[in-house]
Order: structure tokens, then sequence, then C-alpha cells
């Protein structure tokens, strides 16, 4: 089954909210609506779980640390910062 | 009791408050203090928003020096630290277009409509059912940095504050001031746009 716009019109609407089910900012009844849905359509649990997925690996980036010579350029900047227009 | 709250108390007390009324009433020589809490995250966002560490640093260093022009206007009517990404935010959007590094041409906004991102499938993928861990490498590291680095701003600024710096919906609307409806739409579309392309890295390496 496709989860395509022309043919699945519901499949569509429901996608467009799939992040906020994502992010847990639904309704109680929209919630159960997704949750009923996924359960009969694999196109939607497959663009739900992708989505899901794209989220946590976002999630597990991790901090670039800071050059020290830049940390000390950045310091030096700050204690005599140019004099711009008051 | 009389009345006791003098007009500048502030509306919200977190942990870098004492700290900037004390620089804002004269001890600008506590400024390396923000400077030492705050670099590394700041650098952070400038490495996920920027495609090359010296605009990283130069987003940094601008953010900073608007911060110190203007920290007095610092009402705490939110926390400091999401003051701070909005002066972030700003920064980067009129940093960008100055950029020698700034790509001439970014991703057109038709390819990030849900119509175009909605294809069939008839399984959930191997790379969705895989543990994570397993997944985490420097390649998709750098596939995900690249797809970032190719949504167009309003779109990137979204995804890295919400998906990768943790802020809500409410404070990334605050930040980048628009409204929540508005965050979730570019969260969205973001998030569709990032996941073809880690479909397309899947797709050819599992
Ligand atoms: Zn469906």
């Amino acid at each position: 089954m496709a989860c395509d716009a022309s043919s699945h019109p519901h499949c569509l609407e429901l996608f467009e909210k799939l992040s906020e089910y994502i992010d847990d900012e639904l309704a109680p009844a929209e919630r159960r609506e997704i949750e009923a849905h996924v359960a009969g359509c694999v196109a939607c649990l497959a663009c739900l779980q992708t989505l899901r997925r794209t989220v946590a690996l976002c999630r597990t980036g991790a901090d670039h640390p800071v050059p020290e010579e830049f940390s000390r350029r950045l310091r030096s900047a700050l204690a005599a910062p140019p004099r711009g227009p008051a | 009791m009389a009345e006791s709250h003098p007009p500048n108390r502030p509306a919200i007390h977190d942990s870098d408050t004492e700290l900037i009324q004390a620089i804002n009433s004269g001890r600008e020589d506590l400024f390396p203090e923000l400077v030492r809490r705050y670099e590394q995250r700041l650098y952070t966002f400038g490495r996920r928003m920027c495609g090359n560490p010296a605009d990283a640093e130069d987003l940094v260093q601008e953010t900073f020096l608007n911060v110190l022009r203007y920290l007095k206007d610092f009402r705490y009517e939110t926390k400091f630290k999401n003051w701070l990404y909005r002066v972030a935010a700003s920064t980067c959007l009129k940093q960008r277009r100055k950029s020698k590094f700034a790509p001439e041409r970014q991703e057109s906004l038709e390819t990030l409509e849900p119509e175009a991102a909605a294809v069939a499938a008839d399984s959930v993928p191997k790379w969705v059912q895989m543990p994570l861990e397993k997944l985490l490498n420097e390649e998709l590291a750098q596939t995900l940095q690249h797809a970032i680095h190719s949504l167009p701003e309003a779109y990137r600024l979204v995804v890295v504050l919400r998906d990768m710096e943790g802020f809500s919906t409410e404070e990334a609307a605050r930040i980048l001031t628009i409204s929540d409806a508005n965050v979730k739409v570019r969260l969205h579309r973001a998030r569709l746009f990032l996941r073809e392309k880690l479909k397309g890295y899947f797709d050819h390496g599992l």
C-alpha cells in the first residue's frame, strides 16, 4: 500500500502530523487515530519509524570541542572589543 | 508586609542570574565567566549551523560581542541561555550572507514538500530496526551533518534548536521570533528532508 497523497488522502493527512506525534504534542484523540492507522497501514508505519529514527540520530550528535587556539583569540577579542557605532 | 519587589527584580531566576546582575552592575571583569559557561555550547551550535569551522568561530565571537553590547537590555523574561541563543540565531542569519563559505545554492523548498516525501514502502526498513548504537559511525555523522548543512537556513535553525540543542517548540519559537505553528511546520519539513538523505545513505550501505 502506498502512503500516497492522491490515492490515500487519509495517509497524507496523518503523515503531516507524524512529527507532532513523535514529539508528543497531539491531543489524545489524534494520537489514538495515528496509532490505530499505523497498526493496519505498513506504509505509514514505515514513515513513522523512519522519521522517528531520523530524530533519534539527530539527538545523538556530540559536542564539537572548542579549538584552544580559538578560545584564546576569543578571550582577547572580548577583552578589547571593537568600538562600533554607539 | 510591604510589597518588596524592586522594579528590576528578575522575573526568571536561573543559575546565570546572579552573574548577569553582577556584570550589569559594573563587574565587567566577570564577563569571561559567562564565556567559560557558554563557549562550548555556542561553538557546537556554530558547527551545526555553519558548514566550516571558520564561520563557526566567527559566529561565536560575534555572538559574544553582541552579548557584551546588549546584555544591559536583558530583561530576565526568559532563561539567559534562551536569550543567548536568540542573539546567536540572529547573528547567524546576518553572518551567513557575508560568508565566503556559504553555499551558492541550497535545496529548493519543493523537495521538502511532504507530498514528495510520502513515498510508498511495503516494509519497515532495516536501518530502523537495528539498535541505534550499531548504526552510529563517523561516516553517518558526516552524512547527517552534510544533510543539515544543505537545508535552507530557516529550516536548519529549527531542526538544530529542536532536535540537536534540545529546545522545546515554545522555546524555539521565542528564540526565532516565529509562531509555535511555524516551528512545527518547519521542523516536520526539515526532518522529512533529513530522512530522505538518511534513506539514501542506508539504501546503499546496509
Ligand atoms: Zn497510511
